[in-house]
């Protein structure tokens, strides 16, 4: 079976600050990674691949730091790399971002699952699944926790459908999908693996297409900037407004706090 | 099983320099970096001392992220409750070449393994080096959860408590009276708060370094940076008097006698307190400094292996100026160039290899350490953090003081402190003892 796996780099989350005055986030030089959507996604494939053979791809598409964030994706096991570099692709709205990633696969051709993180890691809009499936004509399910591929009678066929349970936060929905469809994935799907340090070495050696524009047929009028249709209007962490009031005395204390709950009215008299 | 030319275990600043100089010549080099980021487990007080290493790294300072040079050095001896600041402010510091500039590890040893990426070095964090490969008793190479990789000869980059050199059998198991160890914060502040308050102009930087009995007896220095939008400041002290001080106070007294719990309290003394006011604290940090000086230098060759950095124990504290980034950049400098050469001949074995030590001894940093070998004795004498600061402190104060009633003559006041406080058979010692250094 071939997979396509759709990954995104986003900064390290877990390194970003607050400015304290202006709440801003501080994200200038923070590294570049997968998230763990797009790594349980990429597993996933892996797992798949190991059992019912067939070739894995990453994709992605992002800054020329890709060139070595792709690394990750290649030591853990993928098979080839395309990374989409370029700059008419910057400040690519979600409507863009899925045709840069639709026309990357059509070039492709030959695949029978396209996975994905059901969302970024980064700004989380949960609309590059859906969109690509729009693009491509093809299936589509979201929030999936659980895939099993479903055994053809004929064990000697290719795969033509897989089985998978949708997290509905309460229950889960199983549904069968005829391949090629597009899956996006929860990161309760699986648990992705470290790849072992040798593996990194070895991923410089697999095959990494670096691919532009021109080769995927896409102008500055269909993606980034000017395509937009999308304004981020602001990037603001929420306000904390916390009194800061520290109590020492845990008799008198907690008489104290009683008192400021009543005042501020989150506890009635 | 992988192989390649060159592992580098640790992405600090040796490390790295040892790195990008092998990769711009065209070897293959990895390097194995435990921390999440190049710079995550590093920790520096903050400063810089470019004068030394431009010759080594002529090409890089540029573009590099360095904070603020430092145009004014400031001195503070401590008493318990008083405290003497000497400053020295040049036009020296204020043209360029500029001397040294203060640094953030997380910003610049980014920046560096980036620089030596693009230069072909593959930095890889995240994993940590468990053990070295040996073979036919020569380092053959690195194992990493399991997972070995081969190499012509490995660079031991990973810090002051260097486990690869100790696995090698460069060095013996560590005593605590070799290492100090400190506790920072770095507290964010407006620019321009930061220029206000130390009389600084745009970039301008400044430098203090504190002496004496800083808190509750132990004893120790402290520094205080000026990064561009923040303060780095922190503690230092011997591990050996930390260890034994706490050792002799009872159970309750012992929280605050941690290295955090006692900048905690020195942040709140009146001369640093103004300092701070208003800023946020954004980063902890503590760590471990070699302080042995140049008689606590491991072997630093062996087949298959050198030791740079803090691994090698490249740190100097000469009381007034504390050093140790130059030394680790311009050892992984040399260490690269004798690897190169090592690899004409094809030879890596301990004399392939012994054209390190031959750059090293002469170099600014085995002249330095060598000069100033003696240090470590002289800062270990308590005098220094407890008489010495208090009696200079009291004198001025009392020379200073005007209250109620008359003055006494100031020569009467003078051969009083004299009488009480120098003329001791240690005094004579520390006489004798400046001589060394």
């Amino acid at each position: 079976m071939n997979i396509i796996v759709c990954m995104k780099q986003v900064i390290d989350l877990e390194q970003i600050r607050i400015k304290p005055n202006t709440r801003e986030p501080v994200i200038e030089g923070l590294p570049l990674l997968f998230g763990d959507f797009e790594k349980c996604a990429l597993e996933e494939a892996i797992r798949i691949k190991e059992v019912h053979g067939g070739k894995v791809t990453a994709l992605a598409v992002g800054s020329p730091k890709l060139r070595d964030t792709i690394k990750e994706a290649l030591a853990m096991g993928a098979d080839e790399a395309i990374i989409l570099i370029d700059p008419i692709f910057q400040d690519s709205d979600a409507m863009g971002s899925a045709r840069v990633l639709a026309r990357t696969i059509e070039k492709v051709g030959e695949y029978d699952l396209i996975l994905l993180g059901d969302s970024s890691a980064d700004e989380y809009s949960g609309e590059i699944p859906p969109r690509i499936a729009e693009l491509l004509n093809l299936p589509q399910v979201g929030f999936v926790r659980e895939i099993e591929v479903v055994a053809d009678n004929d064990q000697m066929s290719e795969p033509k459908k897989i089985r998978v349970a949708r997290d509905m936060e309460d229950s889960l929905e199983v549904i069968e999908v005829d391949l090629p469809a597009v899956i996006g994935v929860t990161s309760e799907l699986n648990t992705p693996r470290l790849a072992p340090l040798s593996a990194i070495l070895k991923a410089s050696r697999k095959p990494m297409h670096e691919w532009r524009s021109d080769d995927i047929g896409v102008t500055a009028e269909e993606v980034g900037a000017r395509a937009s249709v999308v304004e981020m209007l602001s990037n603001l962490a929420p306000i904390q407004d916390r009194k800061g009031i520290i109590y020492q005395d845990v008799e008198e204390g907690v008489i104290e706090v009683i008192k400021a709950l009543q005042q501020e009215g989150v506890l009635t008299q | 099983m992988e192989k390649v030319e060159f592992v580098v275990v640790g992405a600090g600043l040796s490390g790295l320099a040892a790195a990008m100089v092998l990769a711009e010549a065209g070897a293959e080099v990895l390097v194995v970096e435990r921390g999440d980021y190049p710079g995550s487990k590093n920790v520096t007080g903050g400063r810089l001392y470019l004068g030394p290493i431009r010759a080594y790294l002529p090409d890089l300072w540029e573009d590099a992220p360095l904070e603020r040079r430092v145009v004014k050095e400031r001195l503070t001896m401590i008493a318990p409750k008083s405290s003497i600041t000497v400053e020295l402010s040049s036009e020296r510091f204020r043209q360029p070449p500029y001397p040294s500039y203060t640094l953030l590890h997380a910003t610049f040893d980014r920046w560096f393994a980036d620089q030596a990426m693009k230069r072909g070095a593959l930095v890889i964090p995240g994993y940590k080096v468990d053990d070295l490969i040996m073979k036919d008793g020569r380092v053959a190479g690195i194992v990493s959860s399991g997972d070995e990789i081969r190499a012509n000869a490995v660079v031991a980059a990973d810090g002051a408590l260097s486990f690869m050199a100790e696995k090698a059998g460069l060095r013996k198991p560590h005593v605590a009276k070799n290492y100090a160890v400190a506790a920072k914060e770095i507290i964010e502040l407006p620019p321009q708060v930061i220029e206000d308050r130390f009389g600084l102009e745009n970039d301008e930087g400044a430098a203090q370094l504190f002496f004496g009995s800083l808190t509750q007896g132990v004893h120790g220095g402290g520094f205080l940076y000026t990064n561009r939008e923040s303060l780095s400041i922190g503690l230092v002290f011997a591990l050996q008097d930390l260890m034994d001080k706490s050792n002799s106070k009872s159970s309750e007294e012992l929280p605050s006698l941690s290295p955090n719990g006692l900048l905690e309290t020195f942040k709140n003394r009146s001369e640093i307190r103004p300092l701070i006011a208003d800023g946020h604290s954004v980063e902890y940090s503590a760590h471990i400094i070699p302080e042995g000086g140049f008689r606590a230098i491991p072997r630093l060759v062996t087949d298959g292996m050198l030791v740079v950095g803090d691994a090698a124990g490249f740190t100097l504290n000469m009381g007034v100026t504390v050093r140790g980034m130059d030394f680790a950049l311009a050892s992984g400098v040399m260490a690269a160039r004798a690897l190169l050469r090592a690899r004409e001949q094809a030879d890596f074995s301990s004399s392939g290899l012994s054209y390190y030590e031959t750059l090293l001894k002469e170099s600014f940093i085995w002249e330095d350490l060598k000069t100033f070998q003696h240090m470590p004795d002289f800062l270990a004498n308590p005098r220094l953090y407890e008489r010495y600061p208090s009696m200079a402190c009291d004198l001025l104060e009392q020379l200073m003081w005007i209250g109620e009633g008359s003055k006494e003559k100031f020569s009467t006041t003078l051969v009083r402190t004299i009488r009480q406080s120098l003329l001791r058979v240690g005094v004579l010692k520390d006489l004798f003892m400046i001589r060394k250094i």
